[in-house]
């Protein structure tokens, strides 16, 4: 599979699916609360992020609703397959090394 | 309400993705918005969304457009054959098209280089005989109109010609406009250096003045900007540079250096014309008021001057008119011509499309039963027309490019600076248009016609004889129909253009045009008065020139034909006739021996001596002009006066009548001709050279032979009589030329077209021929079925063009010369040249057909 770069958004996506399987509003809602309110996707934004995810096999639709009392068995669950489970685990790599790199440049503060 | 409005603005988004996800972003929206209490917080999500949209929508589409891109041009690389005649079919239509609308920009549409150009106009007075007659206003007229008017901001009057100019002894002719002050005001052209005239300048009797033309400054100057107040030598006098200005005027053409009018008002004779008239309108004023205000000034001007009044009128003319107008009928009709090439090229790309959809009947069943939209189908195949349509639109307009210097050199003229056929801005929105209309022209009916609910059936049939099959046919048949039809239009039309140039070229000129060499000379009036030095200088000139080497007989003229002529009007001793009624002549004076270098027959009375000379008050005179007066003979002996009663001029007795000859117009009526002995009043300027072979060859020697004698007497338009003929034919060549390449194409696209669809045709049947063959039809029988077919739609459309033709061709009648529109040999040609063609179109499938092996087609099902 081709190398697929992650952008910001659908790399939050991926992190609101980690934990369990959601529909769009709740994937928006947890990036919300994550980020304390930083990061806001917008209905596109989440939607087109999705169909990406979705084309790349990162993500994938469930046949079943996980919850059908609790919930709206309208909505569309989506679950983080394992090849996206791989492609979050290199981007927080990633991201770790550029921060560990940012550091030693003196462009973010030591940790103890 | 708000989702309900959300939910219109997701109309944004492709139709795939909204029916996937449409619903989704409705319900999100939906649930963030019921969150928000605030009127304010409402807003910002509301806003968010509405961004969100915005955002991706475009996306969604590139990603399609992305997609439905590489798909085909898998499919194109896949059917290269097809691909590829597509490309070249649009590109030649294109490139066609885009090469006559950049000749019809250059010539109707591209603006002059002038502020506000729109509000310049041409100044015409012209004879109640002639409306049609342009370019003429008398220098007095102008000044009174200049004087009195109120709706032009200024008026001015302008003429071109050649001037000697000499520089260290050696002579140089020049092309030069010689204008009125107001002139360059008038076009409102700036100096480059120094300044334009004053009306100091342009005073009768104040010392000569000079502006150069940018080019004249760069080459003798080497654009030296101490030039002001230097002098340039006409040999006659010395003009003092006051100026430079731009090269880019347009009026008169190919001015290099430009001389003040400097002329008496109160001398000038009325109604003399050799000026034109150019005038700016004070902003707001229209052509047409400008006409009555000039119309009311001149019938005032002839008030006041009744022994002027030749009751002539007067317009304004929008100056593109002026210049352009007469080429107007010629470029529609060649856009028309280039309009039903483009036609035919996308009723054959269409065409071809439409097979090769038919073959997809099945991979677009395929599709549709994998879930794949309708609407998502046309736009894929849309899409590839649209990949055809531009890279045919980009190939068109480079071929148009390439073109543009091969319809440079059908011009033999030295083309006006205003006539500029470069691609610019314009001509490239037009092919990108041209383009854009094809695309969806020839890319609907294929896409269209690949659905109908049928599609279900084509997967189990393969995409054969279902009824999308026969609609494809008809389809495919109606388009064949008009693409013969439209090339038998095509070439009825450039028939009839061949025709006309033909008898053009091949009509009685009356005299004989091979082998003369025309060169035109000017010297020093100072160095060589009129009289005798004149006459001695033209004696040594023939002396030297005849000894040439193939040089048989030598003449001298003021206008060698086709080339220069003065008309002049002419009363007939004992038949007065009002001024405003006087006919014109053309008047030419000659040394002896022009009809006999020119082979113009002499039939009655006698040609001219040298002994003329001194007793010049002789005419001999066309035989048109003979029998106008005096249709029952006696010519002979009669006398004729030049000019306005009012002059007085002496009169010319007849003693010569020659046979009539072109001398003034090549196309439509000629005026007679009158030609007189030169004398002391008249030295001719041009000299005529009859060789024994091709006459450019004797050129140099007789440029050497004229340099021996003086240097300063300065050579220029040296041309054979052939070359000059054929300037006076350009336009008819260079609109026929293109009519014809454009009916060939046309030809040859309806013919592939035929061909394409027979063969398919035959494809399509081998199971049935096979049957045929096989029950025991005969090779002729499945032959002449085929060609049945073919010849069908041949008929069909030959009918159908042929009635087309009759009715259209009658607009060519402006541009035909001697032959009908509806000439029966024109269109008996197109006919049997299209019949002949489409037979061998239709044969070679034929042929194919009856080598199908019964057993193989059979086993094909």
């Amino acid at each position: 599979m081709r190398p697929f770069t992650l952008s910001r958004d659908t790399f939050h996506i991926l992190v609101a699916l980690a934990d369990r399987e959601r529909h769009g509003y709740s994937i928006m809602r947890e990036v919300e609360e994550r980020t304390g309110g930083d990061v806001r996707l917008s209905p596109s934004t989440l939607y087109s992020a999705i169909k990406r995810l979705l084309e790349e096999g990162l993500i994938q639709e469930l046949e079943e609703r996980p919850d059908p009392e609790h919930d709206d068995e309208r909505r569309r669950y989506y679950r983080i397959t394992k090849a996206g489970r791989r492609a979050a685990m290199e981007e927080a790599r990633q991201l770790e090394k550029l921060l560990a790199d940012a550091r030693t440049a003196g462009l973010a503060p030591k940790r103890a | 309400m708000l989702t309900r409005l959300y939910r219109g603005l997701l109309f944004l988004y492709p139709a795939e993705f909204r029916d996937e996800y449409g619903r989704e972003l409705s319900l999100v929206f939906a649930d963030r918005s019921r969150e928000e209490r605030s009127r304010a917080g409402m807003l910002l999500v509301w806003m968010r969304a509405v961004i969100g949209i915005l955002k991706e929508a475009p996306k969604e589409h590139y990603h399609i457009m992305i997609h439905d891109i590489r798909y085909a041009l898998r499919l194109m690389r896949h059917d290269a054959a097809v691909t590829a005649a597509t490309i070249a079919i649009i590109a030649l239509a294109i490139g066609s098209s885009t090469l006559v609308f950049s000749v019809a920009n250059g010539l109707l549409l591209r603006p002059f280089p002038y502020p506000a150009q729109d509000r310049l106009v041409a100044v015409h007075e012209y004879s109640p005989r002639d409306p049609h007659e342009t370019n003429k206003i008398s220098f007095p007229n102008y000044w009174d109109i200049r004087a009195r008017t109120r709706l032009l901001q200024d008026i001015s009057v302008y003429t071109d010609g050649d001037a000697l100019l000499y520089k260290e002894g050696v002579a140089e002719s020049v092309p030069v406009g010689q204008v009125s002050d107001g002139f360059f005001a008038v076009l409102g052209v700036t100096p480059i250096l120094g300044r334009t005239f004053t009306s100091a300048d342009d005073a009768a009797g104040s010392p000569g003045t000079v502006v150069l033309g940018e080019g004249f400054w760069q080459r003798h100057f080497g654009r030296d900007p101490r030039v002001l107040g230097q002098s340039v030598s006409t040999g006659n006098s010395q003009y003092r540079i006051v100026g430079v200005v731009t090269d880019n005027i347009v009026i008169p053409d190919r001015a290099e250096i430009w001389f003040p009018m400097r002329t008496d008002p109160k001398k000038a004779p009325r109604v003399d014309y050799f000026l034109s008239g150019i005038a700016r309108l004070k902003p707001g004023v229209t052509a047409a008021q400008a006409t009555a205000e000039l119309s009311s000034l001149l019938e005032q001007i002839h008030r006041e001057n009744p022994a002027a009044n030749n009751h002539f009128g007067i317009r304004a003319v929008p100056l593109r008119e002026a210049l352009a107008g007469t080429y107007r009928q010629a470029v529609v009709m060649l856009l028309s011509a280039v309009g039903l090439l483009l036609l035919i090229a996308c009723a054959n790309v269409s065409n071809l499309l439409l097979v090769k959809a038919s073959a997809r009947l099945r991979e677009m069943a395929v599709r549709t039963a994998l879930g794949a939209t309708r609407r998502r189908l046309i736009r894929q195949l849309m899409c590839e027309s649209a990949i055809f349509g531009l890279t045919g639109g980009v190939a068109g307009v480079l071929l148009a490019r390439a073109g543009i210097p091969a319809l440079l050199a059908l011009i033999p003229i030295d083309i006006p600076r205003w006539m500029d056929f470069a691609i610019d801005g314009r001509v490239l929105a037009f092919a990108l248009a041209l383009s854009l209309i094809t695309t969806i022209g020839f890319g609907l009916a294929p896409a269209v016609a690949s659905f109908h609910r049928d599609l279900a059936n084509s997967v189990k049939q393969g995409g054969r004889s279902t009824s999308s099959g026969r609609r494809h046919k008809l389809l495919r048949n109606s388009l064949v129909v008009s693409e013969v039809a439209l090339s038998v239009l095509l070439l009825a039309g450039a028939g009839l253009m061949t025709r006309s140039l033909l008898a053009l070229k091949t009509q009685a000129l009356g005299y004989e045009p091979q082998n003369v060499l025309k060169v035109d000379i000017d010297y020093s009036q100072k160095r060589y008065p009129d009289g005798a030095p004149s006459r001695a200088l033209i004696q040594h000139l023939r002396q030297e020139i005849s000894t040439v080497a193939g040089v048989l007989s030598v003449a001298f003229t003021t206008g060698a034909p086709l080339d220069n002529h003065w008309g002049r009007i002419y009363t007939i001793e004992g038949q007065p006739v009002p001024l405003q009624d006087m006919p014109s002549v053309n008047h030419v004076i000659v040394a002896p021996g022009y009809f006999q270098t020119l082979g113009i027959p002499l039939l009655r009375g006698r040609d001219f001596a040298e002994s003329d000379f001194d007793a010049p008050h002789i005419v001999i005179v066309t035989q048109s002009f003979a029998r106008q007066h005096w249709p029952d003979g006696g010519a002979l002996g009669k006398r004729v006066r030049f000019g306005s009663p009012a002059n007085n001029e002496p009169w010319h007795t007849i003693v010569g009548v020659v046979a009539d000859n072109r001398h003034g117009e090549l196309k439509g009526e000629d005026k007679p001709t009158v030609y007189l002995p030169y004398s002391k009043d008249f030295t001719p300027n041009a000299i005529l050279i009859r060789g024994s072979g091709e006459p450019l060859r004797m050129a140099d020697a007789v440029k050497a032979r004229i340099a021996g004698i003086d240097k300063g007497i300065a050579v220029s338009g040296v041309l054979s009589l052939e070359q000059i003929l054929e300037r006076a034919s350009w336009r008819d060549r260079f609109f026929t030329v293109l009519l014809g390449v454009f009916a060939g194409m046309a030809l040859l696209l309806a013919v592939v077209g035929l061909y394409a669809v027979l063969s398919y045709t035959v494809n399509l049947h081998l199971h049935e021929i096979g049957i045929r063959m096989a029950l025991g039809a005969s090779a002729a029988n499945v032959r002449s079925m085929v060609m049945r077919n073919g010849m069908t739609l041949t008929a069909t459309g030959l009918g159908l063009g042929v009635a087309a033709g009759l009715l259209l061709t009658r607009l060519l009648k402006s541009q035909l010369y001697q032959v009908s529109p509806l000439d029966p040999a024109a269109y008996g040609v197109a006919i049997g040249v299209l019949a002949t063609v489409a037979l061998v179109a239709a044969w070679v499938p034929s042929v194919r057909a009856t080598r199908i092996d019964p057993v193989i087609a059979l086993r094909q099902e």
